[in-house]
């Protein structure tokens, strides 16, 4: 290993350049005003979730009766009101619930439901049922898409975080999606030494100079990223030792360092829970709830809470009866939930109707794209019926 | 002649000869090489300094490919394992395996450009086989008349599948390849209406893939009239292309592609363009013709487009392999791959149909720091398997006669800029010895790679 620190010891020349610290000065105020722009965080959870035991109707005896053995016991809910409940061990979720920072949209699906993982999530990340166009263009690419289009240029972007393949929610004509598997990725192995002075002054500064700038704010960055990130360990916002929490708190990291995007996209694996679910779900949402609590505690220290807005999904809900292998198949419809500042805290829609099924299944109350409608006209600040093809009726799930 | 002359015009790509204000000097050699051609061993560029401009270009445009045999061979069995085991990576691999060792570096240079272009993505296509076979035809038809290379491409099962031309039928029209073929392939943003892409979409309904081949099914074309930038007729898909290579915006739009490959950011304005266009459309858009005008050109040897092009994450990683001879025995091309997609440039993945913007946006801070991490695996070995250490110091004793870390600067300087800036020098020395590493060469040699002027070609 080329010894980074012990480079960075010796390079005085750094230190000493008068130049160097009113660039960093100035890059620092651009990249503020360039990031602060509202962000739409999307946390995808993948496999179909079981909103029956994530938001629970403990009071229906409807639901002691389809799940015998995945009935979860009452006293051990985190109550939302005298019929609905958290799950167990979304203790983390509650508490942003009681603080006005959960918003839970109930009964969410669409017409016709698919209970393939693939198609429907496809459905989801397109809001499209269209098949021709499942391999084209997502949602939030379509939006980046616009926003781009409103202004002349190609600032705005997504950024995938995970190892898997970037989602077609994210693909777009024009807007980039860049995938960011690592934290490595933003640290600087090699420490260069930069000492040349630089006129940074100046929007068009000649090619030459962008170049000095950017290289300069780059090792400069991935410094203060490396400072923060080592400092995030011992800070009082911890994030959960698991895939979710590193990456939320990677993301975290990400929009504090000042990245411009307006879209960043992950994803919690698992949760296709066909048999022995309770342990399992259990795990998944204690993850996702305690991973979410850290994200929203963390963006608030940071004072950044008020320009981001997370939106977690699954592709479809489980069936109301359970399975002969004490787990769930696919279902329908299910809960869709906002966190931040800035929701509209609190429960939207029903609790769900367990007599009046469709096939076994819930019938939903509200289309997916009900609530895309209200994040793209009112967060994203793009037209719904030019990323989605049509007008529907927005849910407020933003606070106005 | 030198000096221009101030009463009659001339013309705007008039040939390069050297002068006194634009001598050939080492600046012009490495200049020719890291913009066209991935750059140059130390002796390359020795031997075209002397040889002069005109046989330093034939070089490029001419390659030599007499000793090319064994390459080409171990390419495609290279390529043939890489397809064979359906794995992107290695196809990702196998291209960087032959920018790398090619003869001909300007061939694997415009094919990357066709490839930015053309932008297909194997995310959709989902086929190694036809992502390597659309590859090929960039290689195969990427000097050819423009025509040839946009009847290849667009007829190919990369495409066809990429663009969802078998769902574009009769009474069912999806406008996809048309809007991408009128507005980024062809004719450019501006230059035909909605009417037109709908009517072009009719053009090209039955367009499909039949086994893995081009089909053109009867029975779901759009026979009926049509109307497309004023032309009326019942016009086919094949009409439609012909119609589109006529249009002066196409030979203006691929005159952009070509400048915007080998000229730098501002070098030249729009009406040098324009002549090129011009020039291009009495050639039949013969490619290499424009290639060759464009490389041997005062305007590209001029002052203006000297380092104002920012280098891609692909010309950085081979480039820097190249000029520091380390692609013999080649580094793990897969290792280059992971690296060139770190800074941005996931080679058969483009972000989307517009490719990736290039010039500035290679430098967002992520793509640098992978830049500068890049340098450091170099540097330490560590881009082969098993990792080795790399005679760099050797390298700079053997060319440059440099005996101490000042020297050997002082070379990479001439090798990578064609000159010793003293800025560069001094402060890449101080920051070897403040670094006090064990292989000071070769740490020396990241410091110049993480430098921002090298970023620059």
């Amino acid at each position: 290993m080329l010894s980074r620190r012990r480079f960075l010891q010796a390079s005085s020349l750094l230190s000493l350049s008068p130049v160097l610290p009113k660039i960093l000065e100035n890059t620092a105020r651009a990249a503020v005003a360039e990031g602060d722009e509202r962000v739409l965080v999307v946390v995808q959870l993948d496999g179909g979730n079981d909103g029956l035991n994530t938001v629970v109707p403990f009071a229906d005896d409807a639901y002691a009766k389809a799940r015998s053995k995945l009935r979860l016991e009452t006293d051990k809910l985190h109550k939302l009101h005298d019929q609905l409940a958290l799950h167990p061990s979304m203790k983390g979720a509650k508490q942003l619930f009681d603080d006005g920072r959960l918003c839970i949209a109930q009964g969410v699906g669409y017409p016709n439901p698919d209970r393939s993982h693939f198609r429907s999530m496809r459905i989801w990340q397109t809001g499209s049922f269209d098949d021709d166009r499942h391999d084209s263009y997502g949602w939030l690419g379509s939006a980046l898409d616009e926003v781009n289009r409103d202004r002349g240029d190609s600032s705005a972007a997504a950024v995938y975080v995970g190892d898997e393949q970037t989602p077609v929610a994210l693909w777009a004509r024009r807007s980039e999606a860049t995938a960011l598997a690592r934290i490595e990725d933003m640290k600087l192995e090699l420490g260069p030494l930069l000492t040349r002075p630089t006129d940074a002054a100046g929007k068009d500064a000649s090619l030459e100079q962008f170049v000095s700038r950017q290289v300069l704010t780059a090792y400069a960055g991935a410094e203060t990223f490396e400072r923060r990130h080592s400092l995030l360990q011992s800070a009082a916002t911890k994030y959960p030792d698991t895939t979710l929490g590193s990456r939320l708190g990677l993301i975290s990291q990400l929009i504090q360092s000042g990245a411009r995007a307006r879209v960043y996209y992950t994803l919690q694996s698992g949760y296709d829970t066909h048999s022995s679910q309770l342990y399992t779900h259990a795990r998944l949402l204690r993850e996702f709830s305690e991973g979410i609590k850290a994200f929203l505690d963390d963006l608030k220290a940071a004072k950044l809470d008020d320009r981001v807005v997370l939106l977690a999904f699954s592709e479809f809900g489980r069936r109301v009866n359970e399975n002969d292998s004490q787990g769930t198949d696919h279902g329908t419809a299910g809960p869709v939930f906002l966190a931040g500042s800035k929701v509209n805290a609190g429960l939207l829609g029903n609790a769900p109707d367990l007599v009046n099924l469709a096939d076994g299944d819930l019938v939903m109350q509200m289309d997916f794209r009900q609530i895309y409608a209200s994040l793209l006209e009112d967060w994203l600040g793009v037209s719904q019926l030019k990323v989605l093809g049509m007008t529907f009726a927005k849910t407020r799930v933003l606070a106005t | 002649m030198c000096a221009q002359n101030a009463t009659t015009r001339e013309p705007v790509w008039q040939p390069y000869e050297p002068c006194a204000e634009m001598p050939w000097n080492l600046e012009r050699v490495v200049h020719l090489h890291r913009r066209a051609g991935f750059a140059a061993p130390w002796p390359r560029l020795e031997h075209d300094l002397a040889a002069g401009p005109r046989v330093a270009i034939d070089g490029l445009v001419r390659p030599d490919q007499a000793a090319s045999g064994d390459f080409e061979l171990m390419a495609r069995t290279i390529g043939d394992a890489a397809t064979a085991s359906g794995s992107a990576e290695r196809l990702k691999a196998w291209w960087l395996y032959r920018m790398l060792l090619t003869a001909d570096p300007l061939g694997e240079r415009l094919a990357l450009m066709w490839h930015n272009h053309f932008a297909t993505s194997n995310r959709k296509v989902q086929d190694p086989v036809r992502m390597r076979e659309q590859n090929e035809l960039f290689r195969k038809y990427g000097r050819a008349r423009f025509g040839e290379l946009l009847a290849a491409v667009l007829k190919h099962p990369a495409m066809l599948a990429w663009l969802d031309a078998d769902s574009n039928r009769q009474g069912h029209p999806n406008e996809n390849l048309a809007r991408e073929t009128m507005e980024l392939f062809t004719l450019g943003i501006g230059n035909y209406s909605e009417q037109d892409i709908k009517e072009a979409a009719r053009a090209l309904t039955g367009w499909t893939i039949e086994g893995n081949a081009f089909a053109l099914v009867e029975a779901r074309h759009d026979a009926g009239e049509k109307s497309i930038l004023g032309r009326r007729g019942t016009l086919s898909g094949d009409d439609l292309l012909r119609l589109l290579l006529e249009q002066p915006a196409t030979a203006k739009r691929l005159a952009w592609r070509i400048c915007n490959t080998l000229m730098g950011e501002g070098a030249i304005d729009q009406s040098a363009v324009a002549e090129l266009a011009e020039s291009l459309r009495a050639k039949e858009l013969d490619i290499g013709w424009a290639v060759e005008t464009v490389l041997r050109s005062r305007l590209f040897f001029s002052p203006a487009n000297m380092r104002s092009r920012v280098l891609g994450p692909a010309e950085f990683v081979v480039g820097s392999l190249r000029a520091l001879e380390l692609n013999e025995p080649p580094p793990s091309t897969l290792l280059l791959a992971e690296w060139t997609a770190r800074m941005g440039q996931d080679l058969f993945y483009p972000p989307n149909v517009g490719g990736w913007n290039e010039g500035r946006t290679w430098l967002a801070s992520r793509m640098i720091v992978a830049r500068a991490n890049f340098a450091a695996a170099l540097a330490e070995g560590r881009l082969w398997h098993p990792a080795r250490q790399v005679q760099i110091q050797e390298l700079a004793r053997r060319h440059g006669g440099a005996n101490d870390l000042r020297q050997a600067a002082v070379w990479f300087a001439k090798l990578f800029f064609g000159n010793e800036s003293p800025a560069n020098v001094e402060e890449a020395v101080a920051a070897a010895e403040a670094g006090a590493s064990d292989h000071s060469g070769a740490h020396l040699v990241a410091l110049f790679l993480a430098r921002p002027e090298y970023q620059l070609a």
